[in-house]
């Protein structure tokens, strides 16, 4: 009988259509989505390079365990309604009374479909095959098929996963007998993996979730987040312990999902219902009822145009009850408030800090997750509302009744909305009990509404038309939810496709953004204009979905067309007519000023631009060229209008040998115009790449200057068009904007495969640190030295306007303010303009006066702040040189500028994204204070950049960022001890081995660096702090003292990395000086492990612990991949008595830490442990045994225990007894 | 009130004919539409409430071309289809308002007024704060009833009501429908004869999409007197009997003979006798002499 039952179910679904539509579905996504990282698409959108393979094993598996989300919303469909068919058309009335078990009908019933679903997943890899052998793909990218991997990743993830979560989704729906629970538990399970993954951020959870996440993917990131691009590219994916766990478990909850559906399934007929069953009475009939005369009461019947709307608005609320005591809604609705408030816990946290539970961040909390779950609600609940009728059998009723069709669609449009409303209430509820939790009780709930029902809604609103149109056009729902889910994630990849404006992307174009600075600013309107677009386009789609829909008997395609051209009345066409116009009217006017009015470059012109800029101008680069020595600037700022007006002039010196005959001048699109105080020719003039070459008449002979006035403006704001980077409030702008002398290489394409392509040479990043032009010019600027700076700034009367320098001067003129500020030293070119309503807390220290100009409201870190200035002063003066000025600023300005702090001379701009809204906890040793930290970084860059600036060449940011991170390591050890500085350590290093995954060109040691940030800051940070606790800090420190003696404030040839670290070579003791080689000359990786622990106590009271230890370390090359072998060719080789596969090493000469700890821990000491041991140990060979002696009773040991060193496993370092 | 039904035709996909170049009138008054299953009843029914169009033919009441102006007849139809399920979860009086709103009665007074008044006439006001979906068969038919009958609806159509109802139940439902029949015009499609024997002044057999006959059920009656003749025979000679004479039913005894009916304008031969004609001959001798 199971035969009969397989075959007969599986065969229906051969006979089926949709079967073959799902395969097509998935077959044509896979392909169409691989094919745009194959760079099957190249020739029409911009091209895509990388160094990772993009079919190794690793991009396979996230790519089709990606689609197989999607697969997931089938189960229900096609798992979940095997056996649901059967009650859903009254088979089952007949089916169970024939002669088979339940385990023939189950088993044949899941097994079956379940073998249907594993077939559409084959599709995706048929796709991705497919795309890989299209003749434009691009080979480069491409690894041999390789047909190991697949099976792999569909024998370990995808079909167990099918198996998993079609039991669970089959018993649901079998049970309840409703495909809509199905749904939910596909929901649930996705909202499992997301808190599951969530609580990945600290990586101290990392094992438990890739135990219990369901898809299996932690279990596998839990060995392959670092996989460096090497791995990546070579090798199959690992299938050992936490992955085989992971499998077991979930085989486990399955298997018992489906015995325990097994044991409860019987062949009644009544399904498992939830909720109350209510108490009825007894019925009698009264069967002797006489003849009633029938005299109906008068009522008025209004079948007025007026009176259908009213009626539309009632109807709606039927269909909302049905909404939300549906289930399905009541579940998700709960879940995703669950969901919200557990992100809370983790959302928004920098080393462990979290921020104050603002407004705006409440709001940010549902990030793209909430939206995807209203999204799916609309989409089911749009066919359930649509498909009503039919599925209770009530449509005739219903449909004969004198209510015109677009009032009874209309019930169910608005029935939708209302129900979004009520979602996105959640989030506001779960804000604000967030909020109260955490005893923030700011609520200001004018911001939640209008953010959510004056902004958000609007974008559901429009998926809502979709929803409605789709689901009119499918008779069956399921399929209409299938289809609207794969439209609204297809939609995404259409600018991969070289769609990018978004005009013709559905439901796309400008968001809003909120800071608290400048509220959501001018980009409210924008939005506007886009949703206004396509709500456009939605009240057209709902159009025609009232010409399909469906009144009465199921009608041919033809008698469809037929009856919908009948529909087709005047009122009805007018309304389409006016939507579509206006749509189109907009569309055009948008196209107009953005691709006509304005010119619009596509992602491969600017590719192309980016091409002939470097082929037209290249050969200017090392042009003899005059260097900026004074600038004086205007800068005249209107926060009303977002206006900018600057006048600025530059002296330019010939500090050549030779004379100079001609300029290049460099500027932006903004308009400008340029006067000499020589006189030139304008012989050149690009308004495409705006470069202009200006002919001196008389050749600027060595030392003379020039003088260059420029003014510039931008062109006016409109809705469409943000033509100026001013604010309304919290104005930032550098001079970046301003014109520059000479060639810039910013423009040109990094990618070599790319620039290949173009006829174009590899490139590197940056120049090599010995190249002797490069080292002409600091990494800041490539057109000037040290230079004086004057500039006056005016802006609107209630705000303050800052720019490096100090405040000469202050007045009123014409309803503004104008500030005049001077530099007294010369200083980089590189200077900005701030411009807020500030309001300015000051202090001092010594002779040096302290300002924060921060937004009212914000005032929790200030003292931190001002602190952290202090303290930074103290260290930085006593370590390293004097401070070069009289004051030290930091101002704010709005998150949406970015979430950074950056130092210009004596100023700080400083986002309030990051520390001034920070919710410091003092008793919280995990918890970092970065408001603390990121100021005494950025102060460090007065000393680490404004004082040495290195070279343009590789591994400039070592002595600006990797310092900078060092300085504010140790100002944050001196006042919060040693146990922050493991969090922040333990974080640099997380971030050091994941940024090495996405290296896109090649990993560089320290020392050469390309100014890669998981390289300069975290990388650095863990290094810089390492070798200051081998050679001590003192020694480290007075090494960069007399580094910055040297090189402080110095004219070109700059400083380089190599030079730097001479120094540090210096002051380290020959027997470390393996150290300098291992951190800076070479990327070096440790695997340390305690293997084994025992202890036992001695008779004098002591204990003798004995440590059985592994260590290794291996260089890497700059793809990843591992190097065991010296220069000599010598490694080192051990072989575990339990290990299948030896470890090798690097011969080792090096010293480790060795730690004993005990958790009894005396009141005084702030850290969580006491420490009994700790010291540097040599060690030559892998397996080491260390035999130490304590006095008090250890609980814990370790190998390198404060991971100082860099381990990508730092989790077995330490060892409890 | 007239209903003229006008040369109506309508083929399905799968080529059925359901109806066949279809004409009638029906006035005011109870019409009965009796038909095997598979007659077309429910395409006719469906077709004039407006659930479904022709292919050819037209349809007008009261001087409303149904075919183009179905919101006009929509405000004076009541209709009742041979099976119907409901929201779930919804009482009848909830449900009633629903329909009450959908059918234009834009007070709320006034729809409670009706409402009342329709639970009561269909005797469910004791029952209407349950959920329509637990309702018997009979209870959900009188709840049909009472629906269709909130906008006072000029022309019902009721599609073989009485099917699967208890005697009671169904003796129960006619008298309502007869109690509305007298002021409206009442189509009421049905298989078995009786219904259309005790309720209705006009009748039409159809089979075929074809009106076979068409008339009172008197007049059919009377057409048939004197031309039906019975006979019982045992059961081995009924094929010898079907094979020479016009046999119209046959009907089993409760001794195991049988009792056929014959249709003859003259005694077939004496062992027949004159039997007194009942709808339900005119049923089976309008459905013989159409094969």
């Amino acid at each position: 009988m199971f035969s009969t039952i397989f075959n007969f179910e599986f065969k229906r679904w051969l006979k089926n259509p949709s079967f073959y539509i799902f395969i097509f579905l998935f077959f044509i996504m896979s392909a169409f989505i691989a094919a745009t990282s194959f760079g099957v698409f190249d020739s029409i959108t911009a091209s895509r390079g990388s160094n990772s393979m993009a079919n190794s094993p690793l991009a396979l598996s996230e790519f089709i365990n990606g689609m197989n989300y999607l697969i997931y919303f089938l189960l229900p469909i096609i798992i979940g309604s095997s056996v649901y068919r059967d009650f859903r058309y009254n088979m089952h009335t007949i089916l169970f009374s024939y002669p088979f078990t339940k385990w023939d009908y189950i088993g044949g019933k899941f097994l079956s479909s379940l073998l249907v679903v594993i077939i559409i997943t084959l599709s995706i890899m048929a796709g991705i095959t497919v795309a890989s052998v299209l003749p434009w793909a691009n080979q480069d990218l491409l690894l041999p098929f390789n047909m190991l991997a697949y099976v792999q990743i569909y024998l370990v993830y995808v079909i167990p996963n099918l198996f998993f979560f079609g039991v669970i989704i089959f018993a649901l729906v079998t049970i309840t007998r409703n495909i809509s629970v199905g749904f939910i538990g596909v929901i649930v399970l996705i909202l499992i993996t997301i808190i599951l993954s969530s609580f990945t951020r600290d990586i101290d959870n990392r094992y438990m979730v890739a135990l219990f996440e369901p898809f299996g993917e932690e279990a596998l990131g839990y060995y392959t987040k670092y996989w460096t691009v090497a791995e990546q590219n070579n090798n199959l994916l690992p299938f050992k312990e936490v992955i085989i766990y992971n499998r077991l478990i979930w085989l486990g909850i399955s298997s018992l999902v489906l015995g325990l559906l097994y044991y409860f399934f019987s062949f009644t007929q009544t399904a498992l219902t939830f909720g109350r069953s209510k108490k009825n009475d007894r019925v009698t009939k009264n069967n002797f009822g006489g003849i009633t005369a029938i005299k109906l009461p008068t009522v008025k019947y209004d079948y007025s145009g007026w009176q259908n709307f009213k009626t539309m608005w009632s109807l709606s609320h039927f269909d909302f009850k049905f909404i939300i005591k549906n289930f399905a809604f009541l579940i998700i609705a709960f879940v995703g408030l669950l969901v919200l408030l557990l992100m809370s816990m983790t959302a928004g946290q920098v080393f462990g800090t979290s921020t104050y539970p603002v407004t705006w961040q409440m709001l940010m909390l549902p990030g793209t997750f909430f939206s995807f779950f209203i999204n799916i609600l609309t989409f089911l609940f749009a066919g359930m509302l649509i498909h009503r009728g039919d599925t209770s059998r009530m449509g005739n009723l219903i449909d004969v009744t004198p209510i015109p069709n677009w009032a009874l669609l209309g019930s169910k449009f608005i029935a939708l909305i209302k129900m979004q409303i009520v979602l996105l209430l959640i989030i506001v509820i779960a804000g604000v009990s967030i909020q109260a939790y955490h005893g923030y009780y700011n609520f200001e709930l004018g911001h939640y509404f209008f953010e959510l029902y004056a902004l958000k809604l609007i974008n559901f609103v429009i998926w809502a038309f979709l929803a409605v149109f789709i689901q009119t056009i499918f008779k069956n729902y399921l399929l209409g939810f299938f289809v609207l889910l794969i439209l609204s994630i297809g939609i995404q990849f259409l600018p991969l496709l070289g769609i990018e404006q978004a005009i013709f992307n559905f439901n796309s174009g400008a968001n809003y953004n909120y800071s608290d600075m400048n509220g959501y600013g001018n980009s409210i309107e924008l939005y506007y204009v886009y949703k206004i677009y396509w709500s456009l386009f939605g009240i057209s789609l709902f159009c025609l979905a009232l010409l399909f829909w469906k009144r009465g008997i199921p009608m041919s395609a033809k008698e469809t067309f037929s009856n919908a051209k009948k529909r087709f009345n005047v009122s009805f066409g007018a309304v389409l007519a006016i939507s579509l116009i206006s749509f189109f009217a907009l569309g055009s006017y948008i196209y107009y000023v953005n691709n006509i009015e304005n010119p619009r470059y596509s992602d491969k012109e600017s590719e192309q631009q980016a091409v002939d800029w470097e082929k037209n101008y290249k050969k200017f680069e090392h042009y003899a060229q005059p260097r900026i020595t004074d600038i004086k600037v205007n800068m005249d700022i209107f926060p009303n209008t977002r206006d900018f007006k600057a006048a600025g002039s530059y002296w330019l010196k010939n500090k050549t040998k030779k004379t100079i005959d001609s300029l290049f001048v460099n500027f932006n699109d903004y308009p400008t115009v340029f006067k000499f105080d020589a006189e030139t020719t304008l012989v050149l003039k690009d308004s495409l790449f705006n470069f202009n070459i200006y002919k001196l008449k008389t050749a600027l002979q060595p030392g003379d200057s020039i003088r260059m006035n420029w003014e510039i403006t931008n062109k006016p704001n409109t809705i469409l068009r943000d033509n100026s980077p001013v604010l309304a409030n919290g104005t930032f702008i550098s001079n970046g904007y301003f014109p520059s002398i000479g060639y810039s290489s910013n423009g040109e394409l990094e990618d070599d495969k790319t620039r290949e392509k173009y006829g174009l040479k590899p490139k590197e990043r940056m120049a090599k640190a010995t190249d002797s032009i490069a080292r002409m010019n600091n990494y800041i600027s490539n057109d000037a030295d040290w230079v004086s700076f004057e500039t006056t700034v005016s802006t609107s009367d209630d705000q303050i306007a800052i720019a490096p320098g100090y405040l000469e001067k202050e007045w009123s003129e014409n309803g503004r303010k104008y500030f005049h500020y001077k530099m007294d030293r010369p200083m980089l070119n590189f200077y900005a303009y701030q411009s807020a309503r500030y309001e300015v807390r000051k202090d001092k220290w010594k002779d040096v006066a302290i300002e924060i100009y921060y937004h009212k409201g914000h005032e929790y870190n200030l003292d931190r702040m001002v602190k952290a200035v202090k303290l930074s002063l103290d260290y930085y003066t006593e370590n390293f040189s004097p401070y070069q000025h009289r004051q030290a600023r930091i101002i704010e300005f709005p998150r949406t500028g970015g979430g950074f702090a950056q130092s210009f001379a004596n100023t700080i701009p400083f986002s309030e994204g990051i520390g001034f809204i920070a919710n410091v906890d003092d008793e919280d040793k995990d918890a970092v204070d970065y408001p603390f930290s990121v100021t005494s970084h950025e102060m460090a860059h007065q000393w680490w950049a404004h004082q040495v600036i290195g070279a343009n060449v590789q591994g400039a940011t070592l002595m600006s960022e990797s310092l900078s991170e060092y300085s504010s390591l140790k100002v944050l050890e001196k006042e919060y001890g040693k146990s922050q500085m493991r969090m922040f350590l333990k974080d640099a290093l997380d971030n050091y081995l994941l940024g090495r995954t996405f290296e896109s060109k090649r990993e560089q040691p320290l020392m050469f660096n390309e100014n890669q940030q998981y390289i300069h800051y975290n990388k650095g940070s863990l290094v810089l702090y390492a070798l200051s606790d081998y050679i001590g800090e003192k020694n480290m420190n007075n090494a960069l003292q007399s580094y910055i003696k040297k090189v402080a404030y110095q004219e070109p040839p700059y400083t380089n990395s190599i030079e730097f670290v001479s120094y540090l070579d210096q002051a380290t003791p020959d027997s470390l000086k393996y150290l300098i080689n291992d951190m800076f000359k070479t990327i070096t990786l440790y695997d340390n492990g305690v293997k084994k622990v025992t202890s036992k106590k001695l008779e004098n009271g002591k204990y003798e612990v004995t440590i059985e230890a592994n260590i290794s370390k291996y260089h890497s090359d700059e793809k990843g991949k591992r190097i065991y072998a010296d220069k000599y060719g010598k490694a080192l080789r051990y072989k575990d008595r339990d290990q299948k596969e030896p470890i090798e090493s690097l011969p080792l000469q090096d010293y480790i830490e060795i730690g004993i700890f005990s958790d009894k821990v005396d009141a005084k000491s702030k850290s969580k442990e006491k420490v009994l041991y700790l010291e540097k140990r040599k060690v030559t060979k892998i397996n080491n045994k260390f035999v130490i002696i304590v006095d008090e009773k250890p609980t814990e040991v370790g190998v390198d225990p404060y991971n100082k060193l860099i381990d990508t496993n730092s989790n077995d370092n330490r060892k409890k007894l | 009130m007239k209903l003229k039904i006008t040369n109506l035709s309508k083929t399905y996909k799968n080529g059925v004919k359901a109806l066949d170049h279809l004409n009638l009138e029906i006035g005011a008054g109870m019409f009965g539409l009796l038909g095997p299953n598979g007659a077309g009843k429910s395409s006719l029914m469906r077709t004039i409430a407006t659930l479904q169009k022709p292919d050819s033919g037209s349809i007008e009441f009261d001087g409303i071309n149904i075919l183009e102006n179905e919101m006009e007849l929509r405000k004076v139809l009541g209709y009742l289809p041979q099976e119907f399920g409901v929201y779930p979860n919804m009482s009848a009086k909830n449900l009633l308002d629903y329909f009450a709103r959908l059918k234009g009665i834009s007070s709320a007074k006034e729809r409670d007024a009706i409402v009342k008044k329709v639970l009561e006439v269909t005797n469910l006001y004791d029952q209407r704060n349950k959920h329509v979906s637990g309702y018997s068969g009979g209870m959900k038919q009188r709840f049909g009833i009472a629906q269709l009958l909130l906008n006072n609806p000029k022309l019902i159509i009721v599609d073989e009501p009485t099917a699967g109802l208890d005697p009671a139940e169904r003796h129960r439902f006619l008298n309502v429908l007869r109690e509305i029949g007298t002021n409206h015009t009442v189509i009421f499609s049905t298989h078995i004869v009786d219904d259309v024997k005790e309720l209705c002044h006009n009748m039409a057999i159809l089979n075929g999409g074809k009106i076979l006959a068409h008339g009172t059920p008197k007049e059919a009656e009377d057409r048939l007197r004197g031309h039906i003749w019975t006979k019982i025979i045992i059961r081995e000679d009924l094929e010898e009997y079907k094979a020479n004479f016009n046999v119209i039913s046959e009907k089993y005894n409760q001794d195991n003979t049988l009792n056929i009916k014959v249709y003859s304008e003259t005694a077939p031969n004496d062992t027949f006798i004159n039997a007194e004609p009942q709808l339900e001959d005119v049923y089976f001798v309008a459905l013989k002499s159409d094969q």
